[in-house]
């Protein structure tokens, strides 16, 4: 115990007293650093006393110097781990005779303005409440202090705008209080430097980082593919193990593994959907002992501490190397014992995907964790923060604050750029360089401390009853409602017809192939490093090198060697198969959800262009699904993808994404956070279809694709795949839809419509002359007359009664001149209606259907269809010509 | 007579003996009551008479006609209103004559305008035209002519074999039930409806609703079973009917 020498004497009776008979391996590494002053990150598993390896020595310095207001902060993300926190930490500061505090969302009114009244010295808050502190008098007094700032789960944050958001929040702390020590915690992460640079911007930073890898022991099972045989050997599992954590990747799956496991009476769930009594119910009683499974998802994997735990169990593929690795790690620790784990693989995709993950955790092959670079909703609401905290400071002064973060350090003009936009909407004033606060500023403030977006709910509003039917949670709304998707509510399938703000316009659906959306949402990408080496590894079949199991390694086998006996080429690493199938064709390539999201979107928006038809997609980490008409086939997709451009990816995604659904709630957010719409705005007022329109070339849109490109799909992975398809290291084939292809479930669904507009016009125009009733009626025998509609004649009209197909097209108010024709005798003007009968029926007779419908059409008669038939136009081409020519006799006052 | 249809507007042209352009609900001073609703936008009223000067240096008209609501705050005039309305029909004054029909949202109109420019709110035949705002009986001189008509902001979507909408503005034509209108009866040619797309490019309200809960006089004395839909450009669509496609293939 040699760090701890230096330390207080009260300080170290209660290192003695809380019973560490020796600090853990990154306490001792990291006390040393924390005492020297420097900026540091710590990165261990949750449980091995990272919180002490920085709080001992924090402690250890505020007893030593102390100071009026707050001294400390302690910032985690959320407010669960705030209330975790308190606990662990109020033993040792009322040993120590520390004030400590908790203020976050929850925090009551009259502890807030206790807290206001007498600071404590160490203050537990969220990145949010600490965006509150600012707006203050007395409040931003007591930050004149601060000494230390410890930021905990950084990694949970890092990634997001609320990261983001946190780091000018630091920076704004630093004009008031100088330079403080910044102390980071994290999960195992990739990139650690990047999280120092994260939390410190240009200042020197240290990084202490105890390797997990090699305290983690996890195997991959395979116990069939019925969810019955999975649920059994989880039950098997846990009488082996003792106390489980048994991790799922959704909340509806946590909801079914429950309901079979309920009856043994030892088995909760634990999920963001159930109410916080509920859920601290469930920890306690796991933390007690009586439960020995807890069935959890996410919810679960930060620091919340609910005891000893003998083994994790994952059930699918945990997606990501770091979450496995997190979730593994809350097993065991007693700081050095090994944490035990097993991912329960369910499918062919999911066991290789399993077996390659578990490979690359064992490796400590963790991915990277990416700070988003120059948010600038984020910019918008630190300019409004601050201008409301100053009331009027220059702009040259909020560059130097926001550029000494990482984050913004390359921002260029968009400080000036979003200024404007703020001003525009009456955020803010400018006058010169000087940003001017203005009365909403405040109240926007007030609504915007955070930057995750307030769920809303959103109504389902049926186009067919003209009722509302329901609501859902708006994230359900972004991640999996597109116009065209087919969703269930109310026990009913519903089709969207289209997003309005505030409410979905749906229409009754009767079915749908695969799988439908379910309340989920929460689709975890699949990076695109794992699923390249799924690829390797479909290609080399080395199941054993894998310390894949007999059971996983002869499934595994079994599947390929199915493949091959159907003679279908397995696609993998250098092989992207197009697959026709029934449904349309499917692209198999391996590259991850969010690379394939943008190379489907890329290629359907060309596909769309080139056949002038709607194009589905649907999505997963292996796998494009393109619904295609039948007439486009899988050689006209390997010809767009091997023709496209990598470098042009980004633009044709900045067209194709224009006129999503997902765009448009995108922007709605972000103009939201530019104060363009206030939270409670009433959409109604304003007809929303041309909202996307005013946001055009703005920095608002441009921080809609930004966010797009970057969290919802990769593109410069995209791009990669599409340079190595042009150099030929991946090939690029077509066969028969074969069972990988047409394996594994389709979760992520869009339609990219036409990049004309013109389509739904021409397509209402074919719809309403294919369904026009008409006449038709023999010249030649002048006997034989049948009302039919447009589309349903055959393309060369024959009189059954004389053989002879000189037919004439009527509508139907045109039917008296039929019996003109067969008079005897006619008077001057009645030969003119035969004569025009009659060259109505020789177009009929030259042009066949095409003449039909051409006749068909508003105000066309034998001269204009003889002008338009001459323009030997089809398709969509030649109902453009009808189109005009329609236009052109409506002009007219005959019309009128 | 022919009518010019300018998509750029959305504004019409009726040739005649002289060629009247007509635009309806221009709706000036939008941006400050959506402010008062939670949406803070700048002014587009700039944007809007520079596309109206378009439309009139496109039709060379004789006369403009405005069917209604060129100012938005209602029964108030607003500042926003005070600041730009007279600078705008000032310029207009100067391009063409200008007539305007009074609509709901035209209380305090007197102001910007000389007595002669205000055409009755019941409505006025022009050059053998009929032209109201559409939130009132027409006067009975409409009767047997063509009555173009604002207010109704018609909005339609379309949508192809995928079911992907589009969204646009669209007149919409019918012949009128001239009993239901009060007209009396008489030797003459039919009354029928043209009601125009709305100026203001932030205004738009769904035609079905229009058509299951009508909700002006003029609304509900047509025949909604011979009405027909056309975009801004003049290009048509077919009959309101064809836009119920919604809910084609639910089950009985």
């Amino acid at each position: 115990m040699e760090q701890t020498r230096n330390l207080d004497p009260k300080v170290r009776e209660c290192i003695r007293k809380r019973g560490f008979a020796e600090l853990s391996e990154i306490q001792s590494l990291a006390l040393p650093q924390v005492q020297a002053g420097k900026h540091l990150i710590l990165i261990a598993p949750t449980g091995t006393g990272k919180t002490e390896s920085a709080m001992i020595p924090v402690l250890d310095a505020l007893l030593k110097g102390r100071s009026a207001g707050f001294s400390a902060l302690y910032i985690t993300p959320l407010r669960s781990l705030n209330r975790d926190m308190l606990q662990r930490l109020s033993w040792w500061c009322t040993e120590l005779g520390i004030t400590v505090g908790v203020r976050h969302g929850d925090t009551t009114a009259t502890e807030r303005r206790k807290q206001a009244l007498s600071p404590p010295e160490l203050l537990i808050t969220t990145p949010e409440t600490l965006q509150a502190l600012f707006m203050g008098k007395v409040l931003r007094k007591h930050l004149r202090n601060i000494r230390y700032v410890i930021v905990d789960e950084i990694h949970e944050l890092a990634g997001g705008k609320r990261g983001a958001q946190l780091t000018v929040a630091l920076e704004r702390l630093a004009e008031y209080c100088g330079e403080f020590q910044r102390i980071g915690l994290s999960a195992t992460v990739g990139n650690p430097g990047e999280m120092g640079r994260f939390l410190c911007g240009e200042r020197d930073f240290s990084v202490v980082e105890v390797d997990v890898s090699k305290h983690l022991d996890i195997s991959v099972e395979f116990a069939g593919d019925s969810f019955e045989k999975q649920a059994r050997w989880i039950e098997e599992a846990m009488d082996r193990h003792g106390s489980t954590l048994i991790f799922v990747n959704t909340r509806v799956t946590a909801e079914a593994l429950g309901h079979q496991l309920f009856s043994r009476g030892d088995v909760d769930v634990h999920h963001g959907s159930l109410s916080r009594e509920v859920r601290i119910d469930a920890e306690e009683r796991f933390k007690a002992g009586q439960l020995r499974g807890l069935i959890c998802t996410s919810s679960m994997e930060l620091g919340i501490d609910i005891g000893h735990i003998e083994h994790v169990i994952q059930f699918g593929s945990p997606r990501e190397v770091s979450r496995l690795v997190q979730r593994v790690g809350r097993a065991g620790h007693s700081l050095y014992e090994t944490s035990r784990g097993t991912i329960l693989a369910t499918g062919f995709d999911d066991l290789l995907e399993s077996l390659v993950i578990a490979r690359r955790a064992k490796a400590g092959e963790v991915e990277d964790v990416h700070p988003p670079l120059n948010p600038a909703d984020v910019l918008a609401n630190q300019v409004a923060g601050m201008a409301v905290e100053y009331g009027r400071i220059s702009r040259e002064r909020i560059r130097r604050i926001i550029g000494r973060c990482s984050t913004f350090s390359m921002a260029g003009d968009l400080l000036d750029r979003v200024c404007t936009q703020m001003a525009e909407h009456r955020l803010i004033r400018l006058d010169g360089d000087e940003v001017i606060t203005t009365l909403r500023a405040r109240r926007y403030l007030a609504a915007n401390l955070s930057m995750i977006h307030d769920e809303r709910k959103v109504q389902v509003f049926d186009m067919v009853s003209r009722r509302t039917v329901g609501t859902l949670d708006e994230s359900f709304v972004v991640g999996s409602v597109y116009t065209g998707a087919v969703f269930i509510t109310k026990g009913q399938l519903w089709r969207v017809l289209d997003l309005e703000e505030g409410r979905i316009i749906v229409e009754p659906a009767r079915r749908v192939k695969g799988e439908l959306p379910s309340w989920e949402g929460e689709q975890i990408p699949v990076p695109f490093a794992v699923a390249r080496e799924v690829g390797e590894l479909r290609r080399t079949r080395s199941f054993p090198a894998y310390d894949a199991g007999g059971p996983s390694d002869r499934f595994a086998s079994a599947f390929l060697a199915e493949m091959d006996r159907n003679r279908s080429r397995v696609p993998d690493d250098r092989l992207i198969m197009l697959e026709s199938g029934q449904e349309g064709v499917v692209c198999n390539c391996c590259a991850g959800h969010r690379a394939n999201e943008a190379l489907g979107r890329a290629i359907s928006v060309l596909l769309s262009a080139r056949f002038g038809t709607t194009v589905g997609i649907e999505i997963d980490a292996y796998r494009i699904l393109f619904r295609l008409p039948s007439h486009v086939a899988a050689a006209d997709v390997r010809d767009v993808l091997v023709g496209l451009d990598p470098a042009h990816v980004e633009g044709i995604l900045q067209i194709a994404m224009k006129r999503t659904a997902l765009f448009k709630w995108k922007l709605v957010q972000i103009a939201k956070k530019f104060g363009a719409i206030d939270p409670d705005a009433d959409y109604e007022r304003l007809s929303s279809y041309r909202l996307i329109e005013l946001f055009e070339n703005t920095v608002v849109q441009q921080e809609a694709y930004r966010e797009l490109f970057s969290v919802y799909m990769d593109v410069p992975a995209a791009a990669r795949v599409l340079a190595q398809v042009r150099d030929g290291s991946i090939a690029v084939e077509i066969g028969r839809l074969s069972i990988l292809g047409a394996d594994g479930l389709f979760s992520s669904r869009d339609q990219m419509p036409p990049p004309l507009t013109d389509q739904a016009v021409l397509s209402t125009l074919r719809r309403r002359i294919e369904g026009q009733e008409i006449i038709l009626a023999c010249m030649n025998c002048r006997k034989w007359k049948s009302r039919t509609v447009a589309g349903r004649v055959q393309e060369h009209p024959v009189c059954p009664r004389c053989g002879a197909r000189l037919i004439a097209v009527l509508k139907p108010w045109e039917e008296p001149l039929y019996a003109v024709a067969a008079k005897k005798e006619k008077s001057g003007e009645e030969k003119a209606v035969e004569a025009r009968l009659f060259r109505n029926a020789n177009i009929v007779l030259s042009g066949g259907k095409k003449a039909v419908l051409t006749l068909a059409a508003k105000g066309v008669g034998p001269e204009i269809a003889s002008r338009i038939l001459a323009t030997l136009t089809d398709g969509d081409a030649f109902f453009a010509e009808i189109l005009k020519a329609e236009r052109n006799y409506i002009r007219t006052r005959k019309y009128w | 007579m022919t009518l010019g249809f300018f998509g750029g507007g959305p504004a019409l042209l009726v040739s005649n003996t002289m060629r009247v352009l007509s635009v309806a609900d221009l709706h000036l001073g939008i941006e400050s009551d959506l402010a008062r609703h939670g949406l803070h936008f700048r002014s587009r009223s700039r944007d809007r008479l520079e596309r109206l000067e378009a439309c009139i240096n496109d039709a060379a008209p004789d006369l403009l006609i405005i069917l209604g609501d060129l100012k938005h705050g209602v029964p108030y005039t607003s500042r926003q209103e005070f600041r730009e309305i007279p600078g705008i029909v000032e310029r207009l004054r100067s391009l063409v004559p200008v007539r305007i029909v009074p609509g709901n949202h035209d209380t305090g109109i007197e102001r910007f305008f000389e007595p002669e420019e205000i055409l009755p709110k019941e409505g006025a035949v022009v050059d053998g035209t009929g032209y109201v705002h559409g939130h009132m009986y027409p006067d009975p001189s409409l009767a047997g002519h063509l009555i173009i008509a604002g207010h109704h902001h018609p909005l339609a979507s379309l949508r192809d074999e995928v079911g992907c909408a589009m969204r646009s503005p669209v007149y919409l034509f019918s012949p009128a039930n001239e009993q239901c209108l009060g007209f009396p009866p008489g030797d003459r040619e039919s009354t029928r409806v043209l009601f125009m797309p709305a100026f203001n490019e932030l205004s738009g309200y769904d035609l079905v609703r229009t058509v299951r809960d009508p909700f002006s006089p003029l609304s509900r004395c047509i025949r909604w079973d011979a009405a027909e839909v056309f975009l801004p450009d003049g290009t048509f669509i077919g009959p309101v009917s064809s836009l119920e496609e919604y809910g084609a293939d639910q089950e009985p």
